[in-house]
């Protein structure tokens, strides 16, 4: 039930046995829909958890930042998840998947508006007042703004944090993207985010693609981004940073480079 | 209509969920652009959100996917473009019927069509659900039977380049990969 420290990488079953040989990992993320909330825990995910590494679940269909009342069974199932493998925070998105009877099929980002802080808050605290744990709250990469944003990103996310009480979860490769997308400063946003808010960092690989850079999880990390880590690490190093990767899987010689390099980046040690 | 009350307490909810439902619409459903949205940004999330919903299918049907192989992406989102997800198992399973009632089935995504069929009842519009009783599924010449549960794929698929028969055979091939029995 330690928090997330360190290097750690997201638990996915195509890579659970690279997973399980990494001997320093003390943490790792699994997607909160792919886990049984009853049945038993994939065997990759359950020799971790007798090895004490922390799991701490990480929800992708909440769709807190939906206007409507976030689905009660869907929290009930974060919850269950987080009490099976005892973890010490669980994480969402600042981000709706759903809306009018049609599933997106991904995040998709909010207007920056007030009235989005209120739908936001209203389903953190729907969703806390179920949670056995802490939640932490990740703001997505987008390609698309809405055309009437009331507030800036950092106003918009320190509000949501600090009336929901939540902690942050940090994604070096969104901040990135969405600053490369839109031509703005990356390091301008860490220096008005609440640093301390947060619980762990993703980093994640991504790729150009018709003009865009795409957070596509199935890149390596751009050499920027670990930049930005070192950026990051440079005005608060957050407790533990998370390796994201969700297909197109390299030979464990590259991903155990991708980790080697995010240690080197903030200073943790090694985990390979 | 009038919306149900809100025993929630919240404030009321404006036009966030309208404008959040037009978007969505105009993501995945072929619904026009909400006003005010930059177009370039529309069309490149509609494209991610493809690509990233195609690789959620090719998980479920990986044999259909990788089938396809090259062709796979472009298959699927030329199918998807439109169509909002009824979640990535049965997504699958209706672009795989499309390609079957075109013919373009590949033989593994037959074989993997055949097994499923063999093993859930799908009507295409309600979650599939398990069969109760023995079934014989067909798809691309592939030919599947369930019974109590267990799948066994009886003939293979139409392959393009035909493979001598088995001397002494009875002629209806034990596929190699049919050799084992499929549980749930």
């Amino acid at each position: 039930m330690t928090g997330p420290a360190g290097v750690g990488i997201g638990w996915r079953s195509e890579i659970a046995g690279f997973v399980a040989e990494l001997p320093g990992l003390r943490f790792v993320e699994v997607v909160a829909e792919s886990v049984s909330a009853t049945g038993p825990l994939p065997p990759g995910l359950a020799q971790l958890r007798e090895r004490a590494v922390t799991v701490v679940p990480h929800g992708v269909r909440l769709s807190l930042g939906g206007a409507e009342p976030v689905d009660p069974a869907r929290v009930a199932h974060l919850a269950a998840v987080a009490q099976r493998v005892d973890a010490p925070l669980v994480s969402e998105h600042i981000a709706f998947v759903r809306a009018g009877g049609l599933e997106a099929g991904h995040l998709l980002p909010l207007p920056r508006s007030r009235e989005a802080v209120d739908a936001v808050c209203a389903n953190v605290a729907r969703a806390q007042a179920e949670l056995p744990v802490p939640i932490a709250l990740e703001p997505i990469a987008a390609l698309v703004d809405w055309p009437d944003d009331e507030l800036d990103e950092a106003d918009f996310l320190t509000e949501i944090l600090d009336r929901s009480g939540a902690l942050l979860l940090l994604d070096v490769a969104n901040v990135y993207a969405n600053a490369r997308n839109r031509g703005t400063d990356p390091l301008a946003l860490l220096d008005r985010l609440p640093l301390d808010r947060v619980a762990y960092a993703h980093v994640a690989g991504g790729a150009e693609h018709g003009g865009f850079y795409h957070d596509t999880h199935t890149d390596r990390v751009p050499p920027a981004v670990l930049d930005l880590v070192g950026a990051l690490c440079a005005r608060q190093r957050p407790p533990a940073l998370l390796l994201e990767r969700d297909g197109s899987y390299p030979p464990a010689a590259e991903l155990r480079a991708e980790l080697d390099a995010l240690a080197t980046a903030s200073g943790f040690p090694a985990v390979t | 209509m009038l919306e149900p009350a809100d025993t929630t307490g919240d404030p009321p909810p404006g036009r966030l969920a309208e404008r959040q439902a037009e978007l969505v619409a105009a993501l995945v459903a072929g619904g026009p652009a909400p006003p005010g949205f930059a177009s370039a940004p529309l069309a490149a999330t509609r494209t991610a959100l493809l690509r990233k919903r195609a690789g959620d299918v090719a998980r479920h049907w990986p044999l259909l996917a990788a089938g396809l192989g090259a062709d796979w992406s472009a298959t699927f989102a030329g199918w998807a473009a439109q169509r909002p997800t009824a979640g990535s198992l049965r997504d699958g399973w209706d672009l795989a019927r499309t390609l079957r009632e075109r013919d373009a089935l590949p033989p593994a995504g037959a074989e993997e069509l055949a097994t499923r069929e063999a093993r859930l009842r799908y009507g295409g519009v309600e979650a599939p659900r398990p069969r109760r009783l023995p079934a014989v599924a067909r798809a691309g010449g592939a030919v599947a039977v369930q019974i109590a549960g267990r799948v066994r794929l009886l003939r293979p698929a139409r392959r393009p380049v035909a493979t001598p028969p088995a001397p002494g055979g009875d002629g209806v091939p034990d596929a190699a990969r049919s050799a084992t029995w499929i549980s749930d």
